[in-house]
């Protein structure tokens, strides 16, 4: 009976071990408070190079239940994450920019830098500029890069922390398609 | 005597500079850092808002002393931030659901090492009072046998 209870114990203590080596801190597995919810709105300037196409500002609300949104949290300084996946939005937004809206959050970064971004990378779709990140502490972001797709309706439907793949965009706009 | 006046006055500078690394910076009120110290920085391991220096966590502060000015309350703005990273952003888990097993981890881990720790006692002092137990005739009789044992042992 001793011998049990003592090889339970040491089990037990194991199973506790593992999982606490199994448990990981990735971001993109972290929760997200908004999943469900509606889309929190912002209206902030956009980066110069947005200007001719979209106007001096973006809000957020003008645009909430006309088209699916795809939110993009970015910063020139976030390298290579940033630089990894530029390409895969711009690609992905000339080829769903008839049904989905892409919006790109620069998120605590110098203008000339963003900018430069922009240029390297050729991006045509809008993207604000929020120096102090609070749009960001709004959607609870751990961290750049992070997009958000959200529905027709307004509501965010999924978060992807990281680095986001092409196939990873494709799914998460087809989730967010009427 | 001069120099030793020379390394206290070197010492006390030191200390000094110290104290002032460690009070928050004079633009933000002590109590935005009170507050952030129960929030967990979202882009680092194991530092609290306060701590920080992570872009994320500079703009929290900001935002913690701009609800304070407003006369909002300090549950009022950790509510603010769990809506927004649910209780994940705590600091110090929730003492209630799988929070509260991380509460009740180290006391239950002590109670078990107690409670091994006076079975291991009980069983040693039960061994020790059997010993006592025992009558000189026994005991002589015990230390001839292993007397005898060791002059007919083996052969080296």
């Amino acid at each position: 009976m001793r011998a049990f209870l003592g090889l339970l114990l040491a089990l037990a203590i194991g199973a506790l071990f593992w999982w606490g080596m199994q448990t990981k801190d990735e971001r993109s597995e972290l929760p997200s408070a908004l999943a469900g919810r509606p889309a929190p709105t912002f209206d902030l300037e956009l980066l110069p190079s947005s200007r001719e196409a979209w106007g001096e500002r973006l809000n957020l609300s003008d645009y909430l239940g006309k088209k699916p949104i795809i939110l993009n949290f970015w910063a020139s300084w976030c390298y290579p994450a940033c630089y990894e996946e530029a390409p895969i939005l711009e690609a992905t937004w000339r080829r769903w920019k008839d049904r989905v809206l892409f919006v790109g959050v620069n998120t605590q970064d110098e203008l000339d830098a963003a900018e430069k971004f922009i240029e390297q990378f050729g991006i045509s779709f809008p993207n604000v500029y929020d120096p102090r990140g609070k749009v960001g502490i709004d959607y609870g972001m751990y961290g750049v890069p992070e997009t958000f797709a959200i529905s027709v309706e307004g509501r965010v439907l999924e978060r992807f922390a990281g680095t986001i793949s092409a196939e990873k965009l494709e799914s998460m706009i087809r989730e967010v398609l009427p | 005597m001069r120099r030793w006046l020379w390394v206290l006055v070197f010492a006390l500078g030191l200390a000094g500079a110290q104290t002032v690394g460690n009070e928050p910076p004079p633009d933000l009120p002590p109590k935005v850092f009170e507050i952030a110290k129960k929030l967990r920085c979202p882009v680092c391991r194991g530092e609290s808002a306060a701590e920080s220096n992570a872009g994320v966590t500079e703009e929290m502060r900001r935002q913690i002393a701009e609800m304070l000015a407003e006369g909002k309350t300090e549950d009022e703005i950790i509510q603010y931030f769990v809506d927004r990273y649910t209780e994940w952003i705590l600091y110090e888990p929730p003492k209630r659901g799988l929070g509260l097993v991380v509460w009740l981890a180290p006391v239950i881990g002590l109670g078990l090492f107690g409670f091994g720790l006076y079975s291991y006692l009980r069983a040693a002092s039960r061994r020790a009072a059997e010993l006592e137990g025992v009558s000189e005739e026994e005991l002589a009789r015990a230390e001839a046998e292993l007397g005898r044992d060791d002059e007919g042992g083996p052969p080296s």
